[in-house]
């Protein structure tokens, strides 16, 4: 079935069809709104109030955008309208010292993931929304100050800061490495 | 020498330099390497890999779809636990247990564990209050795993020896008044909900004609 085909049965209460669709997108769903939110609980709420406002909004995608881009957005939108009711109820501080604990060994490229991961999470709100959305989802800075009600302008800012924070983050996580690495010869 | 700034560095990581910043990026290594770096971590974001979520997400996710009418055809939930070849009528009810297990009778047995019992008075007479969304999606749950549990048992029982109990139309009577009840309870709680008025609909309509039948063979 194709997905014009999966989203008309899906407009029409279809289980199957909405689980089909569920299946091709979730990930990519997941991934943007679980990173906006910066926490797994939240992500996973977000991600479940984005499928629902798809699935609410289905009768009114008239396939001008792709299905991939209109969902994708209405992701970002619910995990920022999230984020802003989380913030408001309190202000999240994690400390930077925490440590990645690995469950098992990864490969480099997990690792790398890993780190950035953890980085981006450890980000202040403002500015994990914006470095999400401009160096990972490659929205333009227009784009993401409408999402935001901000000026463009404030999102650059936003992003040279967030870019020169992650930084920090990442090197502070080398500099342990290196730590434990000496202090592991030294045994 | 006056090095550029962690947020200068990060301008340039998609912007051109001025001739004055090339001039140092030439000259300062610290610089230069930094903003490599910076490139380089902005590249890496780019690439990160989608996330995959919880394969418990999508059994959420298809109770609240369930829930707010989204989700019309119950079959795929049906289809889970074996019984899409029991008459519409059995799986009507179970989509207003379902509803109504939702709103409070799931709450009733997430207060007495031990207790499996399911019958349409507790339903209809447990009107506890959910007052959070934890509170709800628990009480959909359990009541999910009641109904179903109830549903397999009155399948092995109709299997047996009770294929002509449904024959006798007092006995279609008495289970179209408590599918009545069930329907206008289901009504009560979600008025516009198209599943349930037309499940009110059919049950009025079965009910008089069996009523009608009652009274002619007499």
């Amino acid at each position: 079935m194709n997905e014009s085909q999966l989203i008309r049965k899906a407009i029409q209460g279809d289980g199957s069809a909405i689980r089909s669709l569920y299946e091709r997108y979730s990930p990519r769903v997941y991934a943007v709104v679980r990173r906006i939110a910066g926490d797994d609980d939240l992500g996973n709420d977000c991600a479940q109030e984005a499928w629902i406002s798809a699935i609410r909004a289905l009768p009114k995608f008239r396939g001008e955008a792709r299905f991939s881009t209109w969902i994708h957005r209405i992701a970002v939108n619910s995990a920022l309208q999230a984020m802003r009711k989380a913030e408001s109820r309190q202000k999240r501080e994690v400390p930077i010292t925490e440590t990645i604990v690995a469950s098992e060994t990864p490969s480099s490229d997990a690792l790398l993931a890993q780190r950035l991961e953890w980085a981006l999470d450890r980000l202040p709100g403002g500015m994990r929304k914006v470095i999400i959305l401009h160096d990972v989802e490659g929205y333009t800075h227009d784009e993401i100050g409408k999402m935001l009600g901000t000026a463009a302008g404030t999102s650059k800012s936003q992003l040279f800061k967030a870019r020169g924070k992650m930084r920090e983050l990442l090197k502070s996580l080398n500099t342990q490495d290196n730590r434990e690495e000496s202090e592991t010869w030294s045994i | 020498m006056e090095h550029l700034s962690s947020e200068k560095l990060a301008y340039l990581v998609d912007e051109r330099p001025s001739p004055s910043e090339r001039a140092h990026l030439k000259s300062c290594t610290r610089c230069s390497e930094e903003l490599n770096e910076l490139r380089i971590q902005s590249h890496n974001l780019l690439e990160l890999a989608a996330l995959r979520p919880s394969p418990d997400n999508w059994e959420s996710l298809e109770t609240r779809l369930v829930n707010e009418g989204l989700i019309r055809n119950k079959q795929e939930r049906f289809r889970r636990f074996g019984i899409t070849a029991l008459p519409i009528w059995i799986q009507a009810t179970a989509a207003i247990l379902l509803f109504l297990g939702g709103a409070g009778f799931g709450l009733n047995i997430g207060k007495d564990e031990t207790s499996n019992a399911l019958s349409l008075d507790k339903i209809i007479a447990s009107t506890p209050e959910i007052e959070t969304a934890d509170e709800a999606a628990r009480a959909v749950v359990l009541a999910e795993q009641a109904y179903m549990q109830a549903l397999l048992h009155f399948r092995q029982f109709s299997d047996k020896d009770d294929e002509n109990q449904m024959d006798d139309p007092l006995n279609r009577v008495e289970a179209l008044e408590g599918l009545l009840v069930a329907s206008q309870e289901a009504l009560r709680l979600a008025p516009t909900d198209p599943l349930f008025n037309g499940l009110l609909i059919n049950v009025l309509s079965q009910r008089q004609e069996m009523l009608k039948q009652i009274s002619e063979s007499r």
